[in-house]
């Protein structure tokens, strides 16, 4: 082995510092934050505390119990209830997500369906999805009087489509997966921009009165991460070698027999881990509970939105205590199921 | 206890033929082998059987009964897969004990049941295990457990061999002919490998492209051979086929190759009559010899015809040796004593067992005529008619 | 072209030891065949020839010029293995004159090369076919005429017939030996077959748990194997081995068999080499199933006695088996052979080909 001259090893273990600086010092900003006195936190002095010269809780304090301000939407004096409705709803929006999702993976890891007729349903799919997503767009537009006359939302819809089919097109020319169009489409409803689709689904759940319910952010929590799951999960089914289910079925179970006792238990370390990084999408999501609460069930990042406006200033103390306090849940979920996690990770060494 | 029959049963995958009007009747007892080459539909087969794909045609019948929309779980057949299908974070036990817990057994009788089928097969030992601990010939034993202690009306196995080495085949082989003895249960054996459907089979179905070829005793399949495929895939090495031009000239008929000749003698012979009147078209035939119904002789015989040919390589296997030999412009392979000793490039002289030479047709492969004892042909040098 | 060294050889990935102090000589031109079941440290070694890994100790050589710190692209080695790496949407040509290509070699002389290759490898009529419709039996075929035109020092094959068919798989047995003939390339074969391994190599090296068991010709392996490892692995059906004892009557010797009747009667050099023999109370013999003949009657006083178990029918040949004392034998008998299970039957044995092995270390005595 030869010896690496000392500068390179100088200018390795430098962009190392970098980069571990880079990804550690927010982290650090936002604890030591969180404990620091206002006179501390605030800019207003011009003063930068690099570690907090008397750390305090008053800030957990004020963001739990005393805060009375003037609020963005959250009419709240504490932070309790959208730790609360963030608990609820990611939970939930997680486990409808893991619950149809693994469902449809199974099905599409096992029963491929990539048949003559099938991209003519996929594109159907796809034409429904699009409608579904523009019309409310144009019923808006054109009661709001942008598009003046009804023709303009057909020859818009129809462009759309044609859109669509193009770039759907496209990306079946480049991606060739094993099961194909169908489950690519399924990744595709995440290509949008969540922008654009959350303002009709905002008018829809208006006209369904699911606004500021906490069912309400279940259901698109679970729709928004369904697709994440069906792609995790239909991977780590594909692991599972087909002829064990068949095996079971040939030993006397039903298809659901031998789905939830023998590819289920198999796929647990795999379960575990979506469940894991649904509940992190779920839990950080900003945009969906901001245009779907109003005074009851805002989540902890719409909460920590309402501690900057301009009559109150910024108030970083309070926001870094409670996000602080919002990094323990997943955290904890994260501990909880570790075990799993790395049988999770070693998943192709149990073949056979 | 049960008949497998299947009537014209055809399964398409998209635009790929895998098994075309396949009819077979398998009897109840029988160890019946389904050999062929791999992607050849074997698979295919057991999975119709067992329910696991349904056929695009015909129908099949378990016991006369039409099973055709019957759940597999309810065809009462056990399947022995290729990669085996244990679970793998079930322990020994947890396996071979699943069928019995499908059917609601009670656990005093499953423990009872499992812990005997585990004793038959020399695994008791291994019950708290899990598959992953386990070596190859152990892990084939929980599968064979796993199916036998549902005591079905009939067993599938998918080559459960192939992924064993060479001397755990073997034993196992011997294991398993033992076992369908003892048994006395209908056995369909899929495989790849010729040695394992001659030496286990009552009866051996050979399939080529979805297509069945020939289904007969071992020794039928060996020793007439339906066509030029079935006796390629059966015998390692496969036949020899020399290609022959057919020559009709007045009142004699010969096979001309460019190492050697046959001549067909009398116009009664079964073969003057195949060629001549119900084939008169045919201008090519193959001539299939077996490896070891060829004989070398360094010299020149002078009891019997030879012909003139070269040694191209030798491959010893110990117990005989194969030696490659160029005869005209065609590479035949002979199986040779090892006591005899041929080097490369020697000139040595080729005679055929004149009695197991087999004619096929070149168009079609199908075989046309086997010589026996009393319709043999005669030899003819190489030139001496053309 | 060049022979290949191998000395003192040793690989150890973490705790385990995949090959062990290995000491081989390959030489130049010859076809040579590393055999072992799976784990033996074949791919190993030959992963260490090829430069693919490196090994813990001990030295490679090809020729007289130490290898080791050579790396894989510069040791000028050609590579055949199991999963053909083919391109498919060339033509067979193009496949075979890849290596030529990409080292910048004209046009006329590709052709050229890939015309003799193609005819060595009687590819000729196919070269214009997309090398995507070919089968896996031609598949294998272009990927060692690709390897072979740019004329590598030491060819290096890994299993490269276990995806064919078994009908292909003999006959490029005898192609591929008849190929290594004719251009007179090193060649090191990496197999678990023993058949491939002694139908084509001029010398096998029988590797266990990392270390070299036997090397030599095919007729050494076969007739004179070291130990009752290298006995059992060559040859199918498998040799027969029966655990016996050494006694000495009157001045003959005989091996007793341990859980059974069966005694044979020894010649005078193997009864003083036995007689001298600590262990001779702990034997096993072991004769291959083709060195025995079946009989109804005893035909000579030397014959054993056995009974039918079962048979197995493979065409050519029918493999008996037969239950002696409590042990279980196999008899190559005759196509015609029908005697039903049961049966008693004579076995003579063929007392040259007669193994008798120490039982603890499993080496063998002679």
């Amino acid at each position: 082995m030869q010896k690496t001259p000392t500068w390179q090893r100088v200018v390795r273990y430098a962009l190392v510092i970098i980069v571990v600086g880079m990804f550690t010092f927010p982290t650090y900003w936002m604890v030591t934050m969180a404990f620091k006195p206002k006179v501390e936190w605030s800019t207003a002095h011009g003063t930068i505390y690099w570690v907090p010269k008397n750390p305090t809780l008053e800030n957990f304090d004020t963001v739990l119990t005393e805060y009375r301000g003037q609020f963005f939407r959250a009419n709240q004096s504490s932070a309790l209830p959208s730790i609360r409705s963030s608990i609820i709803v990611s939970i939930g929006g997680t486990l409808f997500a893991l619950l149809i999702g693994t469902l449809a993976a199974y099905g599409l890891s096992r029963f491929s369906v990539d048949t003559g007729d099938l991209p003519w349903y996929v594109a159907l799919g796809r034409l429904a999805l699009l409608i579904l997503v523009l019309l409310p767009f144009m019923v808006l537009w054109a009661w709001l009087g942008i598009i003046r006359y009804w023709y303009g939302i057909l020859t818009f819809t129809i462009l759309g489509i044609a859109a669509d089919q193009l770039i759907g097109r496209l990306l079946g020319r480049i991606y060739r997966g094993p099961t194909g169009s169908l489950a690519f489409s399924i990744l595709q409803l995440r290509m949008f921009p969540p922008m654009a689709i959350v303002i009709p689904v905002m008018i829809m759940w208006s006209a369904f009165k699911l606004i500021d319910t906490w069912y309400g952010l279940v259901a698109v929590y679970g729709v928004v991460t369904f697709p994440f799951v069906v792609w995790l999960m239909k991977s780590f089914f594909d692991e599972i070698p087909r002829e064990l289910d068949e095996a079971a079925i040939v030993d006397g179970a039903s298809n659901w027999g031998a789905f939830l006792k023998v590819v289920l238990p198999l796929a647990k370390g795999g379960l575990a881990s979506t469940a894991l990084f649904v509940f992190i999408l779920n839990w950080s999501d900003f945009l969906i509970a901001l245009l779907l609460t109003t005074r009851d069930w805002p989540t902890i990042p719409v909460f920590l939105n309402s501690l900057v406006s301009s009559e109150i200033g910024a108030q970083h103390g309070p926001k870094a205590a409670l996000g602080l306090l919002a990094v323990i849940p997943p955290v904890v979920f994260g501990i909880l199921i570790q075990r799993y996690l790395v049988r999770g990770l070693t998943f192709g060494a149990i073949k056979r | 206890m049960a008949n497998i029959h299947l009537e014209n049963v055809t399964k398409h995958f998209g635009r790929v033929t895998a098994l075309q009007s396949i009819n077979l009747e398998i009897h109840h007892g029988e160890f019946f082998c389904v050999l062929g080459p791999p992607g050849a539909g074997k698979t295919t087969l057991l999975r119709l059987i067992v329910g696991l794909e349904k056929p695009d045609e015909g129908n099949i019948y378990i016991d006369g009964e039409r099973v055709n929309e019957v759940h597999p779980r309810d065809r009462d057949i056990a399947m022995i897969f290729q990669n085996l299908a244990l679970y793998p974070d079930k322990t020994v036990f947890d396996n071979i004990a699943f069928p019995l817990r499908e059917r609601k057994m009670p656990p005093e009788q499953i423990r009872t049941k499992v812990t005997q089928v585990a004793r038959t097969l020399h695994i008791e030992h291994l019950l708290e295990r899990k598959p992953g601990k386990l070596s190859g010939g152990e892990r084939q034993r929980v599968a064979i457990a796993r199916a036998l202690v549902r005591t079905p009306r009939a067993y599938l196995m998918d080559e459960p061999l192939a992924n064993l080495d060479a001397l755990l085949r073997l034993e196992m082989r011997i294991e398993l002919k033992r076992l369908q003895e003892d048994l006395h249960e209908t056995l369909v054996y899929v495989t790849s490998d010729q040695v394992e459907a001659m030496s286990m089979a009552d009866r051996i179905a050979v399939i080529y492209k979805g297509v069945l070829q020939q289904c007969d005793t071992p020794d039928n399949v060996y020793n007439l051979p339906a066509n030029r495929l079935v006796a390629t895939i059966v015998g390692s090495p496969p036949m020899n086929f020399l290609a022959c031009k057919v020559q009709r000239t007045n009142g004699q008929l010969n096979l001309v190759h460019s190492g050697f000749g046959f001549q067909v003698v009398g116009a009664d012979h079964p073969l003057w009559d195949c060629l001549c009147r119900a084939l008169p078209t045919v201008q090519e035939v193959l001539v299939g010899v077996r490896p070891e119904d060829i004989k070398l002789y360094p010299d020149q015989p002078t009891h019997l015809i030879a012909f003139p040919a070269r040694v191209a390589v030798t491959e010893p296997l110990g117990a005989e040796t194969i030696v490659d030999v160029q005869l005209g412009r065609d590479i035949i392979k002979v199986i040779t004593p090892p006591t005899e000793y041929f080097s490369e490039k020697q000139d040595v002289w080729v005679a055929f067992d004149m009695a197991k030479v087999h004619v096929m047709d070149a168009q079609t492969g199908a075989r046309i005529y086997t010589t026996g004892a009393p319709g043999q042909l005669q030899c003819m040098l190489p030139g001496v008619c053309t | 072209m060049a022979s290949v060294r191998l000395e003192n050889l040793r690989k150890e990935f973490g705790t385990v030891v995949a090959v062990k102090e290995l000491n081989l000589h390959f030489p130049d031109g010859k076809f040579a065949a590393i055999l072992g079941p799976s784990g033996c440290g074949k791919t190993t070694t030959m992963n260490m020839i090829a430069g693919l890994e490196t090994p813990t100790r001990g030295s490679i050589y090809f020729d007289d010029r130490r290898m080791n710190d050579v790396p894989p692209g510069k040791r000028d080695v050609g590579f055949v293995f199991q999963n053909y790496a083919i391109f498919t949407h060339m033509t067979i040509a193009e496949n075979i004159g890849f290596g030529l290509k990409i080292r910048g070699v004209d046009e006329t002389t590709i052709r050229r090369e890939v015309g003799k290759i193609a005819e060595l490898l009687e590819l000729t009529d196919m070269l214009n076919v997309n090398a995507g419709r070919l089968s896996v039996n031609d598949m294998q075929k272009v990927a060692l005429g690709r390897s072979m035109i740019v004329k590598p020092r030491i060819f290096l094959l890994d299993e490269p017939f276990s995806n064919l068919d078994a009908a292909f798989r003999a006959f490029m047995r005898g192609e591929l030996k008849r190929i290594q003939r004719e251009i007179g390339q090193t060649m090191i074969y990496v197999t678990h077959d023993q058949v491939e391994a002694m139908s084509m190599a001029d010398l096998i090296a029988v590797m266990d748990f990392g270390v070299l068991q036997q090397f030599g010709s095919p007729d050494e392996i076969y007739n004179q194997p070291v130990n009752t490892f290298v006995a059992n692995f060559i040859g199918s059906p498998n040799m027969n081995f029966v655990a016996c004892s050494f006694r000495s009557e009157d001045g003959k010797g005989y091996l007793v068999q341990k859980r059974g009747s069966a005694r044979i009667a020894i010649d005078e050099r193997r009864r003083q080499l036995l007689e001298h023999h600590s262990g001779n109370q702990d034997l096993i013999w072991g004769i291959r199933p083709e060195h025995m003949t079946l009989h109804a009657e005893p035909i000579s006083s030397d014959c054993i006695q056995a009974v039918v178990r079962f048979l197995e029918p493979l065409g050519p040949k029918t493999v008996v088996h037969l239950r002696l004392g409590e042990e279980h034998i196999k008899v190559i008998a005759p196509p015609s052979y029908r005697e039903a299970a049961g049966v008693v039957q004579w076995i003579q044995i063929n007392p040259q080909y007669l193994h008798v092995f120490d039982a603890k270390t499993g080496v063998v005595i002679r």
